[in-house]
């Protein structure tokens, strides 16, 4: 590249800006997930007083192994696993075959579904009628229930069709003049092509079934299939406990587990997801899209 | 040529994923149909909800017992607590309900759906039964709805709440436990000002207090005033904030908050973290159940095991009415009939025998504390829980269809002084308690308008108290209210009294 | 980005010859598409069926906007009250000040947060050293996988008159102590900071994917020309993401008077109450004690048919300035 074009005084005065900054930004969006790491580590006492900042004095593992310490947690990682990956390729089976039609100007009827889909994703009947219309499929208990009700986000769906449209229309007339239908455009142009969109809907996606604990609490009864979430809100719950669920629960209720464990709780829940984006970013790299272009 | 393969391997991926899914799909019907119990015997199914992590399996040997006991074969719907609002909602709506569900609160769509005829009217059944003849008046009638009995409710102690004290910091000021509410307040400058740690430092104050209104509404009812609705002088209800009573007190609170006697932030703490002032040795005092003592003395035992004796519980402060405390509903939630599936009279005298027998002492223990050599070790007359996980699975949450009617039969754990006082106070705040005469009232304008009227005279109160408003303001307030829909509240409230006397 | 050369690098001759070549067709226009297309009919099918399923068919829900709704009567037998509802939500005393917070919040969201994610996105951009660029963009969006409720506490820990740490900060600077957290005036600011704190990072994902697309060239050709750093941003980059800020926009305007109920629930107090209350929280107030369904399905409609007004409105707008819009 042309260093050039960074290396003018004003460049670097800016550069430097920049990088300071963006750094400071790090670090305030870091630490308070730091400090949750560090209290997932820290005894009960420890907590209580605010001994610490980020380290505590005394290092821990109660939490994790009060987590850990059921088969059934495994399981159900096991369950939001496998949700997440299937899920997340619904998503985008449904999302790109959808948005490719809909991103062409020449697609008879267009407008009318676009109609349809912004309609449906500002109205909707609510909880309970999906849930009926859940159970009349017969999906209840199922993984289905998971991945189906939420396989295409209207929101994503629009961004990604507006991604398609604004590709560079040459292209796909030119893979047209030689023969490509359009399935093999979708297939040998546009999605190759679209890598840091499919990338980042695929992230929403999967973050979306990752994070998702409610479907899984309307749905399915059967607790061997309950994802992670599911689990962990629960135990968060419990150590929420405050005055007023006190009372639902036996007179003789030892403590609530600690608020270590609710920290805890959100590394677990948190850090496999997290471990996701580093994994896509190389498809954000910058010029993805150029080389077909240059004259 | 890169593409054609991730075609291959998208779909290869896709397809297996749905195989997988169908396969697990397949197994876990299976699974649902295993019974435990030999044939001839009843069934009855139980939705309930599930405050732990995990559920108790099917073949939990805890369970097996109790389908033995009592000759049912028994089938638990568990549903985690943080969905059971929605859970049970959307199981009326599906028209299909189990036999008996636990309701954990008198939710609009309870009332509507049990005024409609989803449940059945328990009360001319009640005096049949060894256990459930003995219900207290008092709470069944909080527990009714239009003075029918809907569900069995599930006995929580009546005279929960009390005070929570630093016993250390008295010892090391000389002072006696404060009875009174002028000692109280003498006890709390004392914890303020005087050093009661002994430290040197000016960092300790008295009561903690959050953003819960709970305390505040207990400590009305020490000087005079009326839990939520007091006697007009004419037979007819008024509500508490109107009396002279509720001033008072909240000038007490005020000065109190102005002296620094209460933290500085009680109105912006959430209420999950009251304990830790008091666990960290910065405030003294703590109003809010009992049962909270306890809890605090094993947090600060926790922190530091030579800490015994630190902590004590009184039960209210006595003031220009004698001495009086605020009760709970004295319930939890109850447990419902569904009459769709429990079609027949015969078939309601099945389930509550059931019902009933879960009241026994047997069943309260099996339930409750588990079986013996699993789930506990007994010793001395006390038992001792187990630390194994696993064993402890086996009866997590069973204890969320007792009722612990006439009284609360499970095997207690060992006794320190401070639960052993908890005990004491609770029972005795059973003379002491304070009924609230709206409590089995359903009002529709409260219905419409309840929060919002609520929040005008809570906001007003928290106002007044850090000084915000004053006593004008806090009138005005009060007529904000009636305006907005209080007095309408007022009349319906006093209709609806006069209706079920 | 404009396509004015095609694949082949030659004009657009070979398209024309193409064109030139066919029989000129004037009757059935939508016939001959769709028969040319049919395989893009294919494509929709599966998303199209999801639509009239999952979100169609449920949509009958909404008649319980216009009912007296009770789960175990179901839809069916529920009591038809018109729009009572409705009439009960706008005469209530309070509608106003609800109004007029859920709106301030959501213009103060527009105009502060929308852009925080477009500006650190555009920075990140300038990053060369990939580590560092890599690294930051991993950290920015860590807060939106940290629950509410953290926050919510964190927020208190560091800001309670009872030794918070920022509030002797802050009243160590201004010289007299603000009680960020009771004060009416510091509700919103502190919201919105909240909010660019959870969500900012996770935001500058979608920017920073259509960056990704940004022609190099006329980077390259514009330094030629002199042009500065800030110069290059204003005139290249931005442009480039310009469709995508303003289709991000146009939907935003769809969830106009929707504001994080969860946040707002945990930060309500009584001496904030005043400014803090909106739609959502009412509603859910509400909910418990009247039975959540009618009424809030009915201001769930509310909301919707501004929702969908903005939209609509504003998609036409950006037509009218020469964007493509969202469709």
């Amino acid at each position: 590249m042309n260093s050039r074009l960074y290396n003018s005084p004003a460049g670097r005065v800016f550069d430097i800006f920049n990088y300071v900054m963006l750094g400071i930004l790090g670090i305030l969006t870091v630490l308070p997930f730091l400090y949750i790491i560090g209290n997932s580590f820290a005894t009960e006492a420890e907590i209580t007083e605010r001994s610490f900042f980020l380290i505590p004095k005394v290092f821990s593992f109660s939490a994790y192994e009060y987590i850990f310490s059921s088969s059934t947690i495994f399981r159900s990682i096991g369950v939001s696993i496998f949700v997440t990956v299937a899920g997340t390729l619904v998503n985008l089976f449904f999302t790109l075959t959808m948005a490719y039609p809909l991103s062409r100007s020449d697609f008879w009827g267009r407008n009318v579904m676009m109609n349809m889909v912004i309609f449906s994703m500002l109205f909707g009947g609510g909880m309970i009628p999906t849930y009926l219309v859940i159970r009349g499929l017969g999906l209840l208990d199922s993984y289905w229930a998971l991945m189906l009700p939420g396989a295409i986000s209207a929101f994503n769906l629009i961004v990604v069709k507006n991604f398609f449209q604004q590709m560079p229309p040459g292209l796909e007339e030119a893979a047209r003049i030689d023969g490509c239908s359009d399935l093999g455009v979708l297939w040998r142009i546009v999605l190759p092509l679209s890598k840091p969109v499919i990338a980042t809907f695929a992230l929403f996606y999967a973050v979306g079934h990752w994070n998702n604990f409610f479907s899984a609490l309307l749905y399915i009864s059967d607790s061997d299939k309950w994802p992670l979430q599911v689990m962990l809100r629960q135990i968060v719950l419990l150590s929420q406990a405050s005055v007023g669920d006190m009372a639902n629960m036996d007179p003789n209720f030892v403590q609530p587990p600690e608020q270590s464990i609710k920290m805890a709780v959100i590394v677990v829940g948190t850090i496999p997801i997290l471990l996701v984006y580093p994994f896509l970013q190389k498809h954000f790299a910058k010029g993805v899209m150029l080389g077909s272009i240059k004259g | 040529m890169g593409q054609k393969t991730g075609f291959k391997k998208g779909a290869l991926l896709l397809s297996a994923s749905l195989v997988l899914s169908t396969v697990l799909g397949a197994c876990a019907t299976d699974k649902a149909g295993s019974g435990t119990a030999g044939g001839g015997t009843d069934q009855i199914t139980i939705m309930l909800p599930n405050f732990e992590a995990e559920n108790p399996p099917d073949n939990s040997p805890v369970i097996q017992k109790l389908e033995e006991l009592t000759k049912v074969d028994v089938n638990l719907q568990w549903v985690p607590s943080s969905s059971y609002e929605d859970k049970f909602n959307i199981t009326l709506a599906s028209g299909k309900l189990p036999d008996v569900m636990v309701v954990l609160g008198k939710s609009p769509s309870f009332i509507n759906a049990a005024r409609t005829g989803a449940f059945w009217e328990l009360g001319p059944y009640l005096k049949d039964y060894p256990n459930l003849s003995q219900m207290n008046e008092i709470i069944t009638n909080n527990a009714s709805i239009d003075g029918k009995t809907y569900g069995i409710y599930r006995a929580r102690a009546l005279g929960r709440n009390g005070v929570t004290i630093r016993k250390d910091w008295l010892e090391k000021l000389g002072l006696e436990e404060p009875k009174t509410i002028d000692e109280f307040y003498n006890i709390l400058k004392a914890f303020t000002k005087d050093d009661p740690d002994g430290n040197g430092k000016d960092d300790t104050y008295g009561l903690v207090a959050s953003k819960f209104t709970g305390p505040w509404d207990n400590m009305q009812i020490w000087f005079g005033a009326p839990n939520k609705w007091g006697d007009d002088g004419n037979g007819g209800l008024m509500p508490a904030h109107e009396t002279p009573e509720y001033m008072e007190a909240l000038k007490f609170f005020r000065q109190i908050y102005s002296e620094g006697l209460v933290n500085k932030d009680f109105a912006v703490m959430d209420a999950t973290k009251l304990p830790d002032p008091f666990v960290n040795g910065q405030a003294g005092v703590m109003v809010d159940v009992a049962d909270n003592a306890q809890r605090m003395d094993q947090k600060i035992l926790e922190k530091d095991p030579s800490a015994t004796g630190h902590v004590d519980v009184l039960q209210a402060m006595e003031g220009p009415k004698g001495l009086r405390d605020m009760p709970t509903s004295g319930y939890s939630g109850m447990i419902a009939i569904s009459k769709s599936s429990v079609k027949t009279e015969e078939d309601l005298k099945k389930v509550l025998s059931f019902l009933d027998q879960l009241n026994e002492p047997e069943l309260q223990a099996l339930l409750g504390n588990g079986l013996e050599g699993k789930q506990y070790e007994k010793k001395e007359g006390y038992v001792i829980p187990t630390t194994d996980k696993l064993a402890l699975r086996d009866v997590q949450g069973l204890n969320q269809i007792l009722m612990f009617i006439p009284e609360d039969k499970t095997l207690r754990v060992q006794q320190t002084p401070v639960r052993e006082k908890v005990a004491q106070v609770q029972k005795a705040n059973e003379e002491i308690v304070i009924a609230n005469p709206g409590e089995p009232l359903i009002s529709d304008v409260y219905a419409q308008k309840g929060p919002q009227l609520d929040n005008i005279i809570n906001d007003a109160r928290i106002k007044f108290i850090v000084g915000q408003i004053d006593e004008k303001g806090f009138q005005d307030a009060v007529a904000l209210w009636k305006s907005s829909g209080g007095d309408d509240y007022v009349k319906e409230v006093n209709e609806l009294y006069a209706a079920l006397k | 980005m404009n396509g004015k050369t095609d694949w082949n690098g030659n004009g657009a001759t070979a398209a024309q010859v193409e064109m030139a070549a066919l029989p000129m067709k004037r009757e059935s226009n939508w016939k001959r598409q769709f028969k040319r297309n049919k395989w893009l009919y294919v494509l929709v099918l599966p998303g199209f069926l999801y639509f009239v399923i999952f979100k169609y068919l449920p949509m009958w829900g909404i008649v319980i906007a216009f009912q007296d709704y009770q789960p175990f009567l179901g839809i069916r037998d529920s009591q038809w009250v018109g729009m009572e509802n409705f009439t009960n939500f706008f005469s209530n005393p309070d509608f106003f000040r609800l109004l007029r917070n859920t709106l301030v919040l959501a213009l103060y969201d527009l105009i502060f947060f929308f852009p925080a994610p477009i500006i650190i996105a555009l920075l990140l951009n300038e990053i060369r050293v990939a580590f560092f660029k890599r690294t930051i963009q991993t950290l920015v969006y860590v807060p939106h996988f940290v629950s509410m409720v953290i926050i919510a506490s964190i927020t208190y820990v560091f800001l309670t008159p009872q030794g918070g740490v920022l509030y002797d900060l802050i009243s160590w600077i201004t010289g007299k102590p603000i009680d960020v957290l009771a004060s009416p005036g510091s509700f919103r600011p502190l919201i919105i900071v909240q909010m660019m704190w959870k969500e900012m990072g996770w935001g500058t994902i979608i920017f920073l994917a259509a960056l990704a697309g940004v022609d190099t060239e006329q980077y390259e050709a514009s330094i030629v020309d002199g042009a500065g750093r800030l110069r290059r941003m204003w005139h290249i980059t931005l442009p480039a993401i310009r469709t995508t800020i303003v289709i991000l926009l146009i939907l935003r305007l769809g969830n106009f008077l929707d504001t994080g109920f969860e946040q707002i629930y945990l930060m309500t107090n009584s001496l904030n109450r005043d400014v803090a209350d909106v739609f959502d929280t009412y509603v859910y107030t509400v909910g418990i004690t009247q039975g959540a369904f009618s009424y809030s399905t009915a201001v769930g409609l509310f909301k919707s048919v501004v929702g969908i007004i903005l939209v609509l409105g504003s998609n036409k707008l950006a037509k009218k300035f020469g964007h493509p819009g969202i469709y």
